[in-house]
């Protein structure tokens, strides 16, 4: 949001004078410069009903930014919209929101967040206009190293992005879910909510369930799984790609299938039956046996599709690559992936170390036959809109035809979303009782990754792990229905009252009581990973300045924001890895007893914000304040 | 689907019994027999302003998804100027005069209060001699709706309790009513506010009517501002949208007696008492045209 000042007026308002006095030289060296006016800047977030947490963390940072005498607003838009604005549009001053991956994440996730590389690009793919050098070396170096040396990049690189803030960390939120075990069981493992959360939920029998004998009203109905949330995104668009319809990809990882799967203890084979070292920078893929949902055999043809689809979805109609808003580190990993065979894909990644090649994998697989016609470039009524945009990346895809354990069966929009499990997956083929997973599923120490040194030669079941009990047979579920609620506390209600099992989005401080308060409710927290920051677009002045966002992140009390904006449901954090404490070095972890940030400590105490300190702060990093006391804009 | 339902249910019950208590005591038990059995031919008199109001309640209907995404799209975002021009008014009122007793009253008010404010004068102007009022209530209401639901398509902008200004009161109170209000209108459409220019377009009848009606006059007074009220004390509109909607209902009702002249002819639209009490003549020409 800029404010430029029209000289005009100034201009005729000094005309007569110029005339009547005569010195027009000296009129004119001071009309001629510009002015200064007020810093302006926008807070964008999402409005309380779609997060009652974001909105609160703006108004912390709004309230302390007027308190610095910057005419800050705070501006709310709706989910997509924030989305579009910030990663596909970069029309932003400064964003509150949460990363898109709820589970803890590979640390190469930070490749595509904040490499330089990405700047120009929509997406999740550095959505700030992030360059720094050093910060992309650390993050190709990272890529390549081996495990030791990978920490200490990793270390190194946590430290400078806290140094320079391309976006502020705020705190890890507690993902509370409100649930009803009587139906399903399973809730409490893990991430409920999450794709691996949904899937291994049991289907409790109504002959088998507790409880008051109120079996009969459902005993013919299919095992349905209801779930409440308050984002209605997914009644209307099941694009994988379209990044501003996603939140963390749940359902859409479900309708389709990746190779690997993310599990808590490391990846799991999904749609590949296994992989195995070729040569020291080859990956080889072995695929099961699967068909699409519309029937089509899914082929290794339809792999090597995707991985090159993803990196131009025009599939060189364009001019230049039209990318992928989402995925994109991913995608960036492998050089070439080519289908050796109907049923074997290869990798060739390079040098690039066992972590982060494995992590390669775990992209959504497209059908080749669908995705093949959707790339022309974007238009309407046969107007070319948009060189960079392809008819792939606005499709709704209202019929998703993937090869995961869902089909989308029907939605309404605004309303609900209806899924059905898919009859045909592996996953209900895989026997729950078989004794040969039974080890793996619990302790999982014979997980053996080939290291980069020793690439060669690996025993031929390398980077195979079975599926674990838990997912085999599953899901247990025959429908699945989404439906949209109007607010957290709605979304409770509906879990109190029986007409849902579970909820799937943000519950804010307000609305957790109530699952105490309702008798059949119950409440799992999990930490998620998805971090709450605060992104500043560094394209523009004075955010490009990392002095001044400096000053700006010591304005937020994360302390005291999870006092009193979660209630305590979340945990302050310095550094975008705090979710795996042991990636992060000692001095960027949250000390509870210091009780701020380790790098940029907030100026102030308990929430108050020290005015004086913080003017004395952009002062000294070169900005200047007016007699009225609001901060200058040069550069605006 | 059960949540809305039940609350649909109540309220229709609620209104209904104050709607028949309201017409017994103001109306009298024997004008309001007469009046069930004139249904017809009032609402055949009425009924160009009354498809005028049909045409904007299914285009509201209808329309509301599509316009909210034009607006999504075209719309100015006002709610950081809004804020930024009133501060931290609501919140003001909800942190100095919250109490459980005025929570539960401005909860009533705003559901059960509001729409009983809405309907009762349809059946109170339907008993008047002349369909004058009726018309023009409904013309009113229409020109409310349509001219709403145009700024709401112009300006996006979310109310106090989603900038976290002000705590949701009426929905954490009884989240119940959320699946209502939710079903008929968008947390987006809070510029002006609907509900006050609704309740003060009936207020204002409601003070034209007086000799009619004289205890309906304080009545509907004391509802309509306690409507105003509640928009705010709840969390759900900033005084900016009050002040908006009361701009709005005073144009409405001008226009809707520019629209609907007084059939008498060459009368004055004023509230003056009419002894002639002339039977409404189906085939009479309706001045004026529909309320869109």
């Amino acid at each position: 949001m800029t404010r430029t000042r029209s000289r005009r007026s100034v201009l005729a308002g000094t005309g007569l004078a110029v005339a009547s006095a005569g010195c027009v030289g000296r009129v004119r060296n001071i009309v001629g410069r510009e002015r200064s006016d007020q810093l302006t800047l926008e807070v964008l977030t999402l409005p309380a009903d779609s997060d009652p947490n974001a909105v609160r963390i703006a108004q912390h940072l709004r309230g302390h930014m007027s308190e610095a005498g910057i005419d800050a607003r705070i501006n709310t838009v709706d989910q997509a919209e924030l989305l579009r604005r910030s990663l596909l549009n970069h029309d932003y001053d400064i964003y509150v929101g949460q990363f898109p991956q709820a589970v803890p994440f590979e640390a190469d996730s930070l490749y595509s967040f904040v490499h330089s590389r990405f700047a120009a690009e929509s997406g999740w793919q550095n959505p700030f206009g992030f360059t720094e050098l050093a910060v992309d070396d650390l993050l190709g170096e990272q890529r390549s190293a081996d495990t030791e040396r990978r920490m200490e990049h990793l270390a190194e690189l946590q430290e400078a992005l806290c140094e320079l803030q391309p976006l502020s960390v705020v705190a890890f939120p507690d993902a509370v879910t409100a649930y009803r075990d009587e139906r399903f069981d399973g809730w409490e493992f893990g991430h409920p909510t999450s794709a691996q959360g949904l899937l291994r939920l049991s289907f409790i029998p109504p002959e088998e369930r507790d409880g008051e004998d109120d079996g009969d009203e459902d005993a013919d109905e299919p095992a349905t799984l209801r779930l409440t949330t308050t984002d209605d995104r997914i009644t209307e668009n099941w694009n994988p790609i379209a990044t501003e319809y996603r939140r963390h990809g749940t359902f859409m990882s479900m309708l389709y299938d990746p190779l690997v799967r993310r599990h808590d203890d490391g990846p799991l084979p999904w749609l590949a039956a296994g992989w195995e070292w070729a040569d020291a920078e080859t990956i080889r893929v072995d695929l099961r046996d699967a068909d699409w949902h519309d029937g089509e055999p899914l082929t290794a043809d339809d792999v090597a599709f995707t991985y090159e689809f993803l990196r131009d979805t025009s599939s060189g109609e364009a001019e230049t690559p039209v990318p992928t808003p989402i995925f994109r580190g991913r995608t960036t990993i492998p050089e070439t992936v080519t289908a050796i065979d109907r049923s074997t894909v290869e990798f060739e990644v390079g040098s690039v170390n066992t972590a982060v090649a494995e992590r390669a994998l775990e992209v959504p697989v497209l059908p080749e036959h669908i995705w093949r016609d959707r790339t022309e470039l974007v238009n309407i009524a046969g107007i070319a809109l948009d060189e960079e945009t392809t008819e792939a990346l606005v499709s709704p895809n209202d019929e998703p035809v993937g090869s995961g354990p869902i089909t989308l069966v029907d939605a309404t929009a605004e309303t609900e979303a209806v899924f059905e499990r898919n009859s045909d997956h592996f996953l209900l083929d895989l026997d729950p009782l078989d004794p040969a997973a039974e080890g793996d599923s619990e302790d999982d120490t014979t997980d053996e990754r080939p290291g980069e040194e020793h690439g060669t030669g690996q025993d031929d079941t390398g980077g195979t792990r079975r599926i674990p009990n838990a997912f085999r047979g599953k899901p247990s579920f025959e429908r699945l229905v989404v439906e949209v609620v109007p607010s957290d506390i709605a979304a409770v209600q509906q879990v109190g009252d029986g007409l849902a099992d579970a909820t799937l989005s943000n519950i804010g401080p307000e609305a957790v009581p109530r699952i105490g308060r309702e008798a059949d409710a119950r409440l799992v927290n999990v930490r998620s990973a998805a971090f709450y920051h605060v992104g500043y677009n560094v394209r523009r002045a004075p955010l490009s300045n990392p002095r001044f966002r400096a000053v700006l992140a010591s304005m937020i009390d994360k302390a005291a924001i999870v006092d009193d904006a979660f209630q305590g449901y979340a945990a302050p954090a310095t550094s975008m890895l705090a979710a795996s404490p042991g990636l992060v070095p000692e001095d960027l972890r949250w000390d509870d007893d210091r009780g701020t940030d380790a790098v940029h400590p907030f100026r102030g105490r308990d929430g108050e914000l020290d005015v004086d300190a913080v003017r004395e702060a952009f002062r000294e990093a070169g900005y200047r304040y007016n007699a009225e006391g609001e901060l200058l804009s040069r550069d605006q | 689907m059960s949540v809305l339902l039940s609350v649909i249910l109540r309220l229709i019950f609620w209104v209904g019994v104050m709607c028949f208590i309201a017409g017994i005591a103001l109306i009298g038990p024997r004008r309001l027999y007469e009046v069930a059995h004139e249904v017809v031919p009032i609402l055949r008199d009425a009924k160009v302003p009354i498809a005028g109001l049909l045409v904007v309640l299914v285009a509201s209907a209808v329309g509301r998804g599509a316009l909210q995404t034009l607006s999504e799209l075209v719309g100015f975002e006002l709610t950081g100027a809004i804020f930024a021009l009133e501060g931290n008014f609501v919140g003001w009122i909800q942190a100095n005069f919250v109490t459980t007793e005025a929570t539960i009253y401005f909860s009533w008010i705003y559901i059960y209060g509001y729409v009983f404010l809405l309907v009762f004068p349809f059946i109170a102007y339907a008993a008047l001699p002349k369909t004058t009022m009726f018309k023009r209530l409904i013309v009113a209401y229409a020109l409310n709706y349509a001219i709403g639901l145009v700024i709401y398509t112009l300006v996006f902008a979310h109310g106090p309790r989603n900038l976290d200004v002000a705590t949701s009161l009426l929905y954490s109170f009884n989240p119940d009513f959320q699946a209502l209000t939710s079903e008929v209108n968008e947390n987006t459409n809070v510029f002006p506010s609907l509900h006050t220019s609704l309740a003060v377009t009936a207020g204002v009848f409601g003070i034209l009517t007086r000799r009619e009606y004289p205890i309906w006059v304080w009545l509907s007074v004391w509802l309509a501002v306690s409507v105003m009220i509640s928009t705010m004390y709840l969390g759900i509109h900033w005084l900016i949208d009050v002040i908006a909607g009361i701009g709005l209902a005073l144009a409405c009702v001008y226009l809707s007696y520019r629209l609907i002249e007084d059939e008498d002819g060459a009368r004055e639209p004023d509230d003056r008492p009419d002894e002639l009490a002339a039977e409404p003549t189906d085939g009479a020409a309706v001045a004026g045209d529909g309320g869109d």
